[in-house]
């Protein structure tokens, strides 16, 4: 038997026992941000576009050591929050940025390059956000993420009227959602407003495969096979689809200079890994278990 | 052959065709486009005078003017422009060519000017109000008078010539404009400290951009951004001011004073900013470093004093000459000080010369100071501070305050880094896209034609914006790549729809193309709806994102991906 062969007898046989790891996941990721929550207050970290602050790039031609420039600039400042990572292309340091709240720009450029890091007129970028603007541009870009969850199930429903299954899309894109802001906890990613925006490219990838699934399995009873075989149909196709997307934020994640784009290709990167669990285990078994409870009881 | 001919005569595939022909023409490349683009004019400099207008923001890139030769010599890059322009002398005439027509430009003397211990007698001519009857009807006329007035004696030396005016930038390649994040620049969202009418929204949109453009920053975008949708209830209102190359602390004392300027003596107010004051002097003669004062050494560093005289309406003045009538005189001026303050803070105070009591002088001068470190350094930010003021004069104030909420100065050298690195990422990432296509297709039948349509919906989406003028930012291109993404992931599916063997009896090509469809528009309808919310939230920031994302999908579903599927078809249907 091949490898192929037996992963699929797995995935046929075992589909219970993956749903429920796929369930235990989704457990764990919510325990992860609870303790987060109950530890800072925050399910997340705010980066300073969605709290208020400065954002510093400033492009380097030599190795500078992030971690040191870091402890030396919080020594300084010892009342502001900041953060300093750089942006490497294809593994060399090309910028530094660092990010701090409660500090002014004048703060920073005079101790710069007290610090050894030249600043020259002109080559560097400073992005400040008043701290009450920060305020209403996280709250405002939460609300424009719930609205997209509403409209987005409203779409489905109305695609597939009935109740169940497309409440099972939801749930799935409900746990990648999840489980991909707990993974980005976990690695003290800072979240800006760019990264919000990728949680909605997510919900967009992610729906995605969930679709392609029910529709298939649902809506496509007359073309025979069992709900098994259909499922994986889609399955090759779903594949196939987050492998493309996966390889393009990968690439997009460890060559771009932009830390905007690198954070939004890290997010997806995340949320498609979890997309292939929450679609294929959660969103599949899930499905395939109601409508072979339905068929027996019909039957 | 004979299946190219046949694909290339689908109507479908004529359609993309048609509108990559289209999109062509909308984004207009010109990678060898030569000349500088005149991207804003001084006010009353040279170039002003020889006839160029600032170009409106709305026109295409490749619709502003350019300068093609000057002197009859041509000017292919900024290098030329600046290395010409630096042998001009004062008073020269230069013909310049340009994409519109030709021009004559005089240039313009600098001078340097020095006070004498001398003075001296001059006609000035003034122009004044004057009651008149005319048919037995009394009326208000100008009457220009000639007058003697006794001044201090200047020498005026020259010693180069003022800038001609020109702000410029290297020729466009194309149509698609640069957003600020890539074309560096600064950004800046006010907001007005209270709830304002549409009516005075506009009114303070005009008056900033006044503001900038008298200032001398002519590429200058101003719109109003709201964090709702109107039609439920607007939210809050936000002023959003882009402009490339001005420096962040340029921008913030002139953008966020609301410019309330007042005169006081003791708490009256003599006179106010914008009605009470007729007329600014901004050149040499009557502006510049206080020759009383000067600069001195002021604690560590320097200190100078600036002034520049402005005219006074006559009401203005009466009531200055009211309200010095009952002052005392102290040795050479009066008991109480003429105090300015600009936005309820006071910038200086001047005593007043005791011969002024109880005359309504309507000449008088303004004064302040700036600081530096070395005395050069404090003359250039005392004329800075000279500048601004006067620019907030001639503008006159918001009718309510502002606050900078954020400003974000972006380096130009940063963002064509960022712009060269995300068409190279762009292209890694597709050929990685196709690397994972031939391996699970292992057709490059398959695999070219997904990638040959993913390029084309990266263009036709760069031309839907560069015919609606929408910029090309870092958020633009995050959209684009989610678009892009999702439309792979579109043609995936219509793909495997079509070589599933296993079906053909029970559906034809139709059919299945159709039923891929099902699912592509599900995807596509999730996805926009997605987006609508961000189109406000942020106080539009993340309009960008939203909007081209919902462009790029748009374009894909209607025209990109149908053909596909027809090409697919096809190229499979043996």
């Amino acid at each position: 038997m091949s490898l192929k062969e037996t992963l699929l007898r797995i995935y046929d046989t075992q589909y219970k026992k993956l749903m429920i790891f796929s369930f235990l996941l989704l457990v764990v990721c919510i325990a992860s941000l609870s303790v987060s929550y109950a530890r800072t207050g925050e399910f997340f970290q705010k980066g300073v576009s969605l709290k208020g602050g400065i954002t510093m790039t400033v492009p380097v031609d030599q190795q500078v050591d992030i971690h040191q420039l870091e402890r030396a600039l919080t020594s300084k400042f010892p009342n502001a929050d900041i953060g300093v990572r750089e942006i490497t292309e294809a593994g060399v340091a090309t910028a530094l940025i660092i990010e701090a709240s409660d500090v002014t720009n004048a703060e920073l450029e005079t101790a710069l390059p007290e610090l050894g890091v030249k600043l020259e007129q002109g080559k560097y970028s400073v992005e400040s956000m008043g701290s009450s603007l920060g305020q209403r541009f996280f709250s405002q870009t939460i609300r424009a993420l719930i609205y997209a969850f509403v409209f987005m199930a409203i779409v489905v429903f109305l695609t597939f009227r009935s109740i169940v299954p497309s409440s099972f899309v939801i749930l799935a894109a409900v746990s990648d959602l999840i489980s991909t802001l707990a993974v980005v906890n976990l690695l003290g990613i800072k979240l800006s407003t760019a990264g919000i925006a990728a949680l909605l490219m997510l919900i967009g990838y992610s729906v995605d495969t969930d679709i392609l699934l029910t529709t298939k399995v649902l809506k496509r009873k007359g073309e025979g096979g069992t709900i098994f075989q259909r499922t994986v149909g889609a399955l090759r196709t779903g594949l196939t689809m987050t492998a493309t997307a996966l390889v393009a934020s990968i690439i997009g994640m460890f060559f771009t200079q932009s830390d905007t784009i690198r954070q939004i290709m890290m997010i997806t990167t995340i949320g498609l890994l979890f997309d292939v669990i929450y679609t294929w285990f959660q969103n599949a078994g899930i499905l395939r278990w109601y409508l072979e409870k339905k068929e027996h009881g019909n039957a | 052959m004979a299946m190219l001919k046949r694909i290339l005569t689908n109507p479908r595939v004529i359609i993309l065709i048609i509108c990559l022909l289209l999109g062509l023409f909308a984004i207009n490349p010109r990678p060898w486009n030569e000349g500088v683009q005149i991207k804003s004019i001084a006010r009353n400099s040279s170039a002003e005078l020889a006839g160029f207008e600032n170009p409106k923001s709305t026109i295409s890139p490749m619709g502003r003017e350019r300068i093609l030769a000057m002197n009859n010599k041509p000017v292919p890059d900024i290098e030329t422009y600046y290395s010409f322009v630096s042998t001009l002398e004062s008073n020269q005439t230069v013909s310049i060519k340009t994409t519109k027509g030709s021009y004559k430009l005089i240039t313009k003397p600098k001078f340097k000017v020095t006070l004498l211990n001398e003075t001296e007698t001059v006609l000035v001519e003034e122009t004044i109000e004057v009651n008149e009857t005319i048919n037995d009807t009394v009326v208000l006329i100008n009457k220009t008078v000639s007058k003697e007035v006794e001044q201090q004696k200047v020498l005026r030396e020259i010693i180069g010539i003022e800038p001609i005016g020109f702000s410029i930038g290297p020729a466009p390649k194309s149509n698609l404009r640069e957003g600020l994040d890539l074309q560096g620049g600064t950004r800046v969202l006010l907001r007005p400290a209270e709830q304002v009418s549409d009516d005075t929204m506009a009114l303070m949109i005009d008056s900033l951009k006044e503001r900038l453009n008298v200032y001398g920053l002519g590429d200058v975008v101003v719109t109003e951004v709201s964090d709702r949708p109107g039609f439920i209830g607007g939210g809050n209102k936000f002023i959003l001011v882009e402009i490339a190359g001005a420096t962040e602390e340029e921008v913030r004392d002139l953008l966020g004073k609301q410019g309330k300027f007042e005169a006081k003596i003791g708490a009256d107010s003599v006179f106010k900013g914008g009605n009470d004051i007729t007329y600014v002097c901004r050149t040499a003669q009557c502006s510049g470093i206080d020759p009383n004062r000067g600069c001195g050494r002021s604690g560590e560093g320097w200190g100078c004093s600036f002034m520049f005289s402005i005219t006074l309406s006559p009401e203005a003045a009466q009531r200055q000459s009211d309200l010095t009538k009952g002052l005392s005189v102290e040795g050479d001026t009066l008991s109480e000080q003429l105090v300015l303050f600009l936005d309820d803070q006071e910038v200086d105070r001047l005593g007043i010369a005791a011969d002024l009591q109880g005359r309504a002088v309507t000449d008088i001068a303004i004064t302040g100071g700036g600081q530096g470190a070395t005395e050069a350094s404090a003359i250039e930010n005392a004329l800075k501070n000279m500048k601004r003021l006067q620019t907030i004069l001639i503008t006159g104030s918001l009718p309510v305050k502002i606050e900078i909420e954020r400003i974000d100065n972006i380096s130009s050298t940063l963002g064509k880094e960022f712009l060269k690195n995300a068409v190279y990422v762009g292209l890694l990432a597709l050929a990685g896209v196709a690397l994972v296509l031939m391996i699970v297709y292992r057709k490059v039948i398959i695999a070219f034609p997904i990638v040959l349509t993913a390029i084309s919906e990266i263009f036709l989406t760069l031309a839907m914006a560069a015919l609606i003028g929408w910029n090309i930012d870092l958020a633009a291109i995050a959209g684009i790549i989610l678009a892009v993404g999702t439309g792979v992931n579109d043609q995936i599916v219509i793909t495997d729809e079509a070589i599933r063997r296993e079906t053909d009896v029970v559906y034809n090509w139709k059919d299945r193309i159709k039923r891929a469809f099902f699912i592509i528009f599900s995807a596509y309808l999730t996805l926009v709806v997605a987006m609508l919310p961000l189109l406000f939230a942020g106080a539009g920031l993340l309009k960008g994102f939203a909007i081209t994302t919902i462009l790029a999908v748009t374009v894909g579903v209607l025209i990109t991906r149908p053909a596909y599927a027809q090409i697919v078809q096809l190229l499979l249907e043996k």
